[in-house]
């Protein structure tokens, strides 16, 4: 392995016409500040060029324009030609220019020199093959010995998303183990439960799945006859103003200026709250009973749309009440054969009648054929084969029942007629459709499965859905659900669902739903080895935390608090090599002062993370360290907004910094030769056996998914996607490439609307004759999703062709299993609620309810480091209404210290019982503390309701710079999930989910932490002038030409292993 | 005579403080200065639905610019081709004399809310000149196919707006973005208001509908920062 570096050539110089006087001096200081004798670039002095590319600041991805000048990126701005975002770019995506020359960059490999933990953190700087050798050494030897399920991986979103790799890699070296703090927090809730009820699209807006709302908003579309249709918009949790400002945030104005209404539904006033037509402040993790009461008044009025509910959902179906399944026409009826021409991967169901009252069968069909047969009542109830058996819409209503508007007004403290007038929009919006778009705040709370449930029904028995107008509309050129193609050609076979988890494909593991039971079970059969069959199976039902929480399959993943009991206590097993692809895990893991205990008491043999800076997380943990590339230095994948895409170069190159995808395949290509010479001694946990007695060698599975051995990969990728637009041609080289980028405000690729804003997929004819429907077994809509019964009680479909045991029926909300419709699972930490009974546990010591949510300034735990997002927020602040303020003797402006279990009583204790056990005992301790309490600043105005409070979520100083007289890690001063609940919280049943939002907290007038700075000029430490801080010899990257670098090319490059 | 100033859209404001940003890196302010700045108008009114809106601030372009009068270096000066209100930063002499005389600034130039802002490191004042070394010339109708075309140019503030709550222009103009929004936002019979006069006549114009709020300029308490 050899690193090649060279200067970087592709900055030519080119003249910008008429602009280069026009533009302002922006950064000229830092440039003139340069002492190199570097020829940097070849750009001529002074010139300005600009790049088309996408931003990376969250999980959008603004198309903008990037200013180089002397191989300095000296100015960002949104791309007029955006779709959504329209030529703006917010803070988070300006201050991109200080995340890549922040001083905390690494652009080294580092190693720790000193003690994890220490007060002043030591690295040295390494050579490549030192750090692979490194990485793969210390992973061989730990899985050589104490067996594969050793290893274990983590990640996260923000800068540097490694997303497949690391569910990847833990299958590649024979673990089940790999976690990331969003997942059952953040995302896969909606979008599990929207492909588990055969949505054709989930109803994130953050997450970019909604789409059909922000159509036809900019000038540019208008002019091709492009027109929004979207007429009411539900923000059911969700701030798209602050979490993606120039996209959805953009989106949400114009889309307000074209009149469109819009509901929010936020116990914050949020900036879409404060500009919504309806707010309603529900209470932190009383969603589900609000959204109850919404079903309640749609069934009793039938404002509901019946012809789709009747024929497109499962919601006429009557359910068996001992199976909690819908009973097939076969059972149902005495002597029933399906149609003839009725294909055997289409289950016929039964319902009630509504013409004769008669139990009768009900095909799967164009509705206008089928109700010339059968008129399905909606509620309704049977006695088949002597059992009651109620329709799932009955089920639904029954479980409403309790919620009227007034016991919601009394539960979710939403007045009654507040909520009337939102029912009534969201049910009869003027001139058109609505649609509803569900934020992540609740996947972190107890009801995490059963707001999504509740929504994406409420969607569905509207018929909102695949409609100009609805959020859940498959359009979009792909089908975000199942990944087919999106168009409306007829002759198609009927829509499936593939279940395999990742890597699972190769051994036929997963079952693929809308496929028939017989074929399903000769293609598993049929596996092309069943060994790897056996051990990927083996994998899944060892998987940390899924003998409960299995809605997390449908990523691959672990349950994190289980993944830390495990570190804690060696049960089942202990992973002990961590390889760690992304930012500040105490920024973002739930209790992280129990992360910080379990790791620095309990073991973790040796630390690997990659990422682009140091976060307080590397700084006190990791051993080592790959230096990773900034957005502008990354060659990316096609990204953008709508039917556009744009570019993603790598505009300039800093060190030996790599695409995130290198490290990973370095290191299982390294460490799976080191443990191939061993397979006759390296034990696969799964089997107890040797790997070689097991018939299996490394990498396992699929191997690592989504590595890359060099940036050229990538390159070649750019360019044969881009390449026509840029005006070079496909083939071309990537100097050639980025020649043909220069100055080219048109290097973009467009798919026409009318391939990409299509409706009413699922009534187009499929191969079968009959309409295509949508991805379920039943081919309907599951607003009843027989899916998680099945989850529940044997892992179908991951665990297919094997069976996983059924779970803890304590942790099952209906009768033990997973609740198949939205119901009211128990909040654990609530404030005093009337009547709550057993649904709001109030503890007086913790009287006030906590929930949290983002702001405009960073996204996740990323920009904690940028100088210009932390002098405009410094320090947290914690919103309190001033009554409440009033009662605790707190001022605006006042300090305040928050405390919940986590940082109150008696020391956690790992060898207790934890986690779902200690819940699920009813079992009432208080040995729950991990850490102390936070800190945040009283912001008090009516922006909360009384004895509500809210923070931003993660808030981390990151307080280890060298300037500090005394120094922390920086994760405990005022961090936010220091005091959430990832110790004993009611999990999510089917996600896992733990309580990062609606738990109970105590405050109290307090004083500033020492280390936090608050003052703007405290922040200069983290201004690009700034020398590096981990190699301080290299000095200010900004202006260091020496550090402009060619991408590190590998001797292995392209050859593999 | 032109009257070159930003238009601000109140009701799409949302407050993000991208504008801020923008402007720091166009005009490399350091930390603790805002030549543009974004207020959060305290909530009046009970919860849930208080009234309550943000509100954008930098240098008002005042038609009677005090700021020029109070000068007693003529550092303070109107562009004699566009009248723009600009300091040169040459003969300014870092007096502060300017800042009792500007209605919208703090006495010492470095506290919020204020236009004006006094640059410690190089002993002079600054604050918004709307990026006149950008769009001196330019009748502030962006062109989307060249945002550095000089005859069509805006400020960042402008371009990167995220809710495109901004525009600039002359207001003499009645073809300028900011003059055309204006005259749209007249249409469709929403407020146009601007800061207390305060014997300084501000050109700088903010749009707010009663949807939005009842406009009561910056407000009487104004969240920006904590007690420390």
């Amino acid at each position: 392995m050899q690193d090649t570096l060279t200067r970087r050539t592709f900055v030519k110089s080119a003249a910008v016409a008429g602009a280069a006087l026009a533009m302002g001096s922006a950064l000229s200081g830092c440039l003139n500040d340069s002492g190199s004798g570097s020829t940097g670039t070849t750009t001529a002095a002074g010139e300005r060029v600009f790049y088309n590319s996408v931003c990376h600041g969250c999980i959008q991805a603004c198309p903008c324009k990037v200013y180089v000048e002397d191989g300095v990126v000296i100015k960002l701005e949104g791309h007029p030609d955006a779709p959504t975002s329209q030529g703006s770019m917010c803070l988070k995506g300006l201050n991109q220019i200080h995340t890549c020359y922040s001083p905390r960059r690494v652009i080294y490999p580092l190693k720790r020199t000193g003690a994890r933990g220490a007060a002043t953190a030591t690295w040295e700087r390494i050579s490549w093959d030192e750090a692979v050798e490194l990485a793969a050494s210390k992973i061989a030897e730990t899985i050589e010995k104490y067996g594969t399920y050793a290893f274990f991986a983590s990640v996260g979103g923000g800068g540097s998303y490694s997303f497949v790799q690391a569910m990847s890699i833990p299958v590649a070296f024979g673990s089940p183990t790999v976690m990331e703090p969003g997942c059952a927090q953040c995302y896969l809730p909606r979008v599990a439960t929207a492909g588990f009820m055969g949505a054709p699209g989930d109803q994130s807006i953050a997450d970019c799945a909604v789409l059909e709302p922000f159509k036809g908003l900019a000038p540019l579309e208008a002019a091709k006859g492009i027109s929004p249709s979207t007429k009411c918009i539900v923000c059911w949790a969700a701030q798209p103003s602050v979490s993606q400002t120039s996209q959805s945030g953009r989106g949400m104005a114009e889309l307000r200026a074209t009149g469109c209404k819009t509901i929010v539904v936020d116990p914050n006033l949020s900036p879409d709250a404060a500009k919504a037509d309806i707010h309603l402040p529900v209470r932190p993790g009383s969603d589900a009973a609000l959204i109850l009461s919404w079903y309640r008044v749609i069934f009793d009025e039938k404002l509901y749309d019946e012809e789709f509910t009747k024929y497109w959902t499962n919601v006429p179906f009557l359910i068996n009440p001992e199976t909690k399944l819908p009973w097939l026409a076969t059972e149902a009826i005495d002597g029933y054969t399906p149609p003839a021409d009725m294909p055997a991967d289409t289950p016929v169901y039964v319902c009630v009648d509504e013409n004769t009252g008669q139990v009768a069968a009900l095909p799967f069909g164009d509705p206008a054929t089928v109700a010339a047969q059968v008129n399905p009542q909606v509620l309704a109830t049977a006695t088949i084969k002597g059992l009651e058996s109620k329709s799932a819409g009955q089920i639904y209503r029954d479980e409403a029942e309790p919620w009227t508007l007034e016991r919601a007004e009394e539960f979710c403290w939403v007045k009654a007629e507040t909520n009337r007038a939102a029912i009534d929009l969201y049910t009869n919006p003027p001139g058109g459709v609505a649609g509803i778009a569900n934020g992540v705040a609740t996947d972190m709370q107890e009801n995490a499965s059963q707001v999504p449930l509740g929504l994406m029904g409420l969607d569905m028995i509207m018929g909102y859905v695949n409609k100009p107008g609805a959020t859940i509309t498959a359009n979009g050129g792909v089908n975000p659900m199942t990944g087919e193609a999106i168009d409306n050609s007829p002759g198609k076979p009927r829509p499936t669902a593939n279940y395999s988890s990742m890597g699972m494909q190769l051994a036929a593991v997963g079952y693929t739903i809308g496929m028939t039971e017989e074929d399903n079970a000769a293609a598993a059969a049929a596996t092309m080895d069943a060994n790897a069959q056996y051990a990927l199976n083996q994998i899944l039902i060892d998987r940390l935390g899924m003998g409960n929480h299995r809605g997390i399959y449908s990523w691959s993943h672990s349950h994190i608090p289980t993944v830390r009991e495990a570190i804690e206590t060696g049960e089942p097993y202990k992973p002990r090599v961590w390889f760690d692809m992304s930012g500040n895990k105490f920024a973002m893991f739930g209790s992280a002062g129990a992360w910080y205990n379990a790791i620095m008491n309990s073991g973790v043999d040796f630390i690997i993370c990659q990422y682009p800076m140091l976060t307080s997380f590397q700084y006190e943990c990791a051993d080592l360290v790959f230096p990773l590339e900034e957005w502008l230095e990354a060659t990316g994948a096609a990204m953008g907004q709508l039917n556009y895409s744009f570019p993603s170069p790598g505009i300039i190159h800093l060190g030996e910094t790599v695409p995130n995808s290198v490290p990973p395949q370095l290191v299982v290509d390294a460490a799976c030769a080191k443990l191939n010479e061993k397979l006759d001694t390296v034990v696969f946990t799964g089997t107890g056996k040797s790997m070689a007695e097991s018939g299996l060698s490394f990498p396992m599975g699929m191997g690592l998914i989504g590595g890359n051995r060099s940036e050229d990969e990538l390159w070649a990728s750019q360019i044969a996607t881009f390449g026509e637009a840029a005006g070079c041609g496909p083939e071309a080289t990537k100097e050639q490439f980025m020649e043909a980028l220069k100055n080219n405000a048109d290097a973009y690729t467009v798919i026409p609307p009318e391939g990409y804003w299509l409706y009413d997929q699922h009534t187009v004819a499929a191969a079968d004759g009959l309409p295509r429907g949508f991805s379920t077994e039943s081919r309907k809509l599951e607003v009843y999703c027989t899916f998680n019964i099945k989850l529940g009680r044997t892992g179908w479909p991951y665990c297919y062709p094997r069976e996983h045991v059924h779970i803890d029926e304590r942790v099952g909300t209906w009768g033990g299993d997973y609740s198949p419709i939205c119901n009211v699972p128990q909040q654990k930490e609530a404030p005093e609620v009337a009547n709550a009974g057993n649904l709001a546990l109030y503890d007086p010591e913790f009287p006030l309810a906590l929930t949290s949510g983002r702001l405009y300034y960073f996204h996740h735990g990323t920009m904690r480091h940028s100088p210009f997002a932390r002098e405009l927020y410094p320090q947290p602040f914690i919103r309190i209404n001033p009554q409440t303020a009033a009662e605790y003797g707190i001022e605006h402006g006042d300090w305040v210290e928050i405390s919940s279990r986590r940082t109150q009583g008696s020391d956690y204790d790992p060898t207790g019982i934890r986690g779902t056990e200690l819940y699920a005992s009813g079992t009432k301790e208080h040995n729950t503390k991990t850490a102390e309490p936070i800190h945040a600043i009283a912001y008090v105005a009516e922006v909360v309701a009384p004895n509500v409070l809210w923070m931003e979520r993660f808030w981390n100083p990151e307080c280890f710079d060298s300037t500090q007289s005394s120094k922390t890690g920086g994760w405990q001063e005022c961090n936010v999930n220091v005091i959430t609940n990832a110790v004993d919280c009611n999990f999510n049943e089917v996600f896992g989910s733990y309580t990062n939002r609606a738990f109970a907290v105590n405050i109290k007038k307090s004083s500033k932490p020492a280390n936090v700075w608050t003052q703007p000029k405290e922040f200069e430490p983290l201004m690009p002038t700034t020398p590096n801080e981990y190699v301080p010899e290299i000095g200010v990257l900004m202006t260091n030409k020496e550090l402009l670098t060619e991408p590190v090319a590998f001797a292995s490059a392209g050859g593999g292993q | 005579m032109a009257k070159r100033c930003l238009v601000i859209d109140l009701d799409r404001c949302s407050g993000c403080q991208s504008c801020i940003v923008a402007c720091k890196f166009e005009n490399n302010i350091g930390l603790g200065n805002y030549w543009c700045d974004v207020l959060n108008v305290d909530p009046v009114g009970p919860h849930p639905d208080p009234d309550m809106y943000w509100l954008p601030l930098q240098c008002q372009q005042c038609e009677d610019s005090p700021c020029v009068a109070a000068c007693p270096t003529g550092a303070a000066y109107r562009d004699p081709d566009n009248n723009v209100v600009l300091i040169d930063k040459e003969t300014c002499t870092g007096c502060k004399t300017c800042l009792p005389a500007c209605p919208y600034s703090d006495p010492t130039g470095a506290v919020r809310p204020s236009v004006r802002w006094f640059n410690e490191a190089e002993g002079v004042m600054e604050k918004c000149t709307l990026c006149n070394h950008l769009t001196a010339a330019s009748d502030g109708v962006e062109n989307t196919k060249d945002t550095v075309d000089p005859d069509h140019a805006v400020p960042p503030c402008v371009h990167n707006c995220a809710c495109k709550a901004r525009h600039y222009g002359d207001l003499d103009d009645p073809a300028s973005g900011a003059a055309q929004v204006l005259a749209q936002a007249e249409k469709d019979g929403r407020n146009i208001v601007g800061l207390d006069d305060m014997g300084a006549t501000p050109a700088t114009r903010y749009i707010i509908s009663a949807t939005t709020g009842t406009w009561r300029g910056w407000g009487d308490k104004v969240v920006t920062k904590p007690k420390d």
